[in-house]
């Protein structure tokens, strides 16, 4: 559960933080900042001008570390359901839940929101959070609440909700055909990768994420969780989960 | 016995089978139980026993066959079977982060107890099973036996008519273990209460069973009251005599002269007498009496649950009993 504490605070405040001063931590190497402010995709350069302070704090919040936000609801809802399904399965706790009336949807239903949830609770806390704390430290420099913008307004309200249900669905099928927690972790692990590949394409910048781009990927992220959920509900069935206590 | 009905019985199960992969865990299997009964499911590990349990809660399909709880399938209505049921499975399967009151409460909550009687059914079972003093410490910091008795308290939460107990007294101390044998009693005698006790304690079996059914390889061997099994099963008593000091030797010799009888005499003039049939017995006192032997007492010991339990399981399977006797 280490993690469900760690990767908030570590992306939505250490990181921000860091990242907000480090021009101005780092004096000496600015012309390097410049540089790679340089080097950055022509669509970036074009939406944010030139290179200052200024400049440096919105790329890096509204572009460069934006979609590091949707890990947070991801990890937290995968973390929350490994220990849910294969957690429950290796302390042995699930049995006595398999004997109660609870239908196998309502077990399946409660495992899901248990998971979800919280994860959205962390992940709209942690935005709020992050935006008051990036207003606060870069006021000296912007002078204005500068942030957050409308993309990073969809990413939160739209995108993370979905990867939240991307990270839970991935945990539920690798739960239902693994018995350890550790296994279910390792594996489930791997539905990240679409969130690294979304952080690397920005930075890159193979993609330029504004409102409409956000709102197509949640879009595609929605889907294909959902029809993960789907094969998964079908395979949730108390006499196939019996089988593997 | 009168013929079970699937409508008012507590349990029928009707020539059940069940497979995992190419095992079959269990053959055939039938038999009925009663409202009110305490009956327990007696086999060595991998009879079956955990198996039915499932069948009979909905847990697990039968391959073929039927079951009925209180007239309902359980695969069918498994949710209004789990309403009636309980299950205090073999190890406490507790989650050790929640504080006892907190597990009893969750539990009864899912079992739809009306909000307002939640904390007076709690408090009442840790106070009955003695935790209540620590009902707000975690349960990963309780004893094996404080669990056990939790997971039982657990079980309880909402009154079920029908309660299964896998190996209940496992890790239990001598008082826990007697306070849950009068809880099983009065679930049943007093309350009316369907019991179904699966254990390798065949003491505990024959104390507390109205009727027993002996599981071997997934198939039925047994079935009935334990006396009726001790019987049937294990028809030969052991029996003490006591006789004049003087004339152990000469009691000895007598009773070693019957076909298939062993006599050993012990320094008080006891002398104990194994392989006898119990209508064999007045025969062997009139003959030592006969034999001019003072004879003080004779005392036989019925075979108990425990001989017939081991002599079925080297009889098994070429004999099979059931309630309708030898096959």
């Amino acid at each position: 559960m280490t993690p469900l504490i760690v990767l908030p605070v570590l992306l939505m405040i250490v990181f921000p933080t860091i990242m907000t001063f480090l021009p101005r931590m780092m004096g000496g190497a600015r012309e390097a900042f410049a540089e790679m402010f340089r080097n950055l995709p022509d669509p970036v350069r074009a939406q944010f001008g030139g290179f200052t302070e200024a400049t440096w704090i919105r790329v890096v919040h509204t572009q460069m570390l934006a979609p590091l936000m949707l890990l947070v609801p991801f990890m937290v809802a995968n973390v929350i359901a490994a220990d849910g399904f294969a957690g429950e399965r290796e302390r042995k706790t699930l049995e006595p839940l398999l004997y109660t009336p609870a239908t196998d949807a309502e077990l399946f239903v409660a495992k899901l929101l248990a998971a979800w949830v919280p994860a959205i609770i962390i992940a709209f806390g942690g935005a709020t959070v992050y935006a008051v704390i990036v207003n606060v430290m870069a006021w000296p420099v912007m002078q204005r609440v500068f942030f957050p913008d409308l993309t990073w307004v969809v990413m939160v309200l739209w995108m993370a909700p979905a990867f939240a249900a991307l990270g839970l669905a991935g945990m539920l099928l690798v739960s239902l055909r693994v018995r350890g927690m550790q296994e279910a972790t390792q594996l489930g692990g791997l539905f990240v990768l679409p969130v690294i590949a979304l952080v690397v394409g920005e930075v890159r910048g193979a993609i330029l994420l504004g409102p409409g781009m956000a709102i197509v990927i949640g879009l595609l992220v929605w889907v294909i969780a959902a029809a993960m959920l789907l094969f998964g509900v079908k395979r949730f069935k108390r006499t196939s989960l019996v089988a593997k206590l | 016995m009168t013929p079970p009905n699937a409508d008012t019985s507590a349990i029928v199960l009707d020539r059940v089978v069940h497979r995992y992969g190419d095992t079959v865990a269990l053959r055939d299997l039938s038999f009925t139980v009663e409202p009110g009964e305490v009956f327990s499911l007696l086999g060595h590990n991998g009879a079956g026993k955990t198996t039915t349990v499932r069948i009979i809660n909905g847990l697990l399909a039968p391959a073929s066959g039927s079951a009925r709880v209180f007239g309902l399938s359980p695969l069918v209505d498994g949710a209004q079977v789990r309403r009636r049921t309980a299950v205090l499975t073999e190890s406490p399967t507790l989650d050790e982060r929640l504080t006892a009151r907190e597990t009893l409460r969750a539990f009864a909550e899912m079992y739809d107890a009306p909000a307002a009687e939640i904390p007076r059914r709690t408090e009442s079972l840790l106070s009955d099973f003695g935790i209540a003093d620590r009902g707000n410490e975690r349960v990963g910091g309780f004893s094996r036996g404080m669990k056990q008795r939790l997971a039982l308290a657990r079980a309880l939460v909402h009154d079920p008519d029908l309660l299964f107990l896998d190996e209940p007294t496992a890790g239990l101390d001598p008082v826990a273990t007697q306070q849950l044998h009068s809880t099983v009693r009065e679930m049943s005698r007093t309350r009316g209460r369907t019991v179904v006790l699966c254990t390798h304690n065949l003491v505990e079996a024959q104390a507390l069973s109205d009727r027993v059914a002996v599981l071997g390889e997934g198939r039925l061997l047994a079935l009935g009251t334990p006396a009726e099994l001790a019987r049937r099963i294990a028809p030969r008593l052991e029996v003490s005599i006591e006789v004049e000091p003087t004339q152990t030797d000469v009691a000895v010799r007598v009773i070693a002269a019957e076909n298939g009888l062993t006599a050993v005499a012990d320094r008080g003039g006891v002398v104990h007498v194994s392989g006898i049939v119990r209508d064999a017995v007045p025969s062997l006192a009139s003959r030592l009496v006969g034999a001019g032997i003072a004879l003080y007492r004779l005392e036989p010991h019925e075979p108990s649950l425990a001989d017939a339990y081991f002599a079925l399981q080297h009889r098994q399977p070429a004999v099979r009993l059931t309630d309708g006797g030898d096959e």
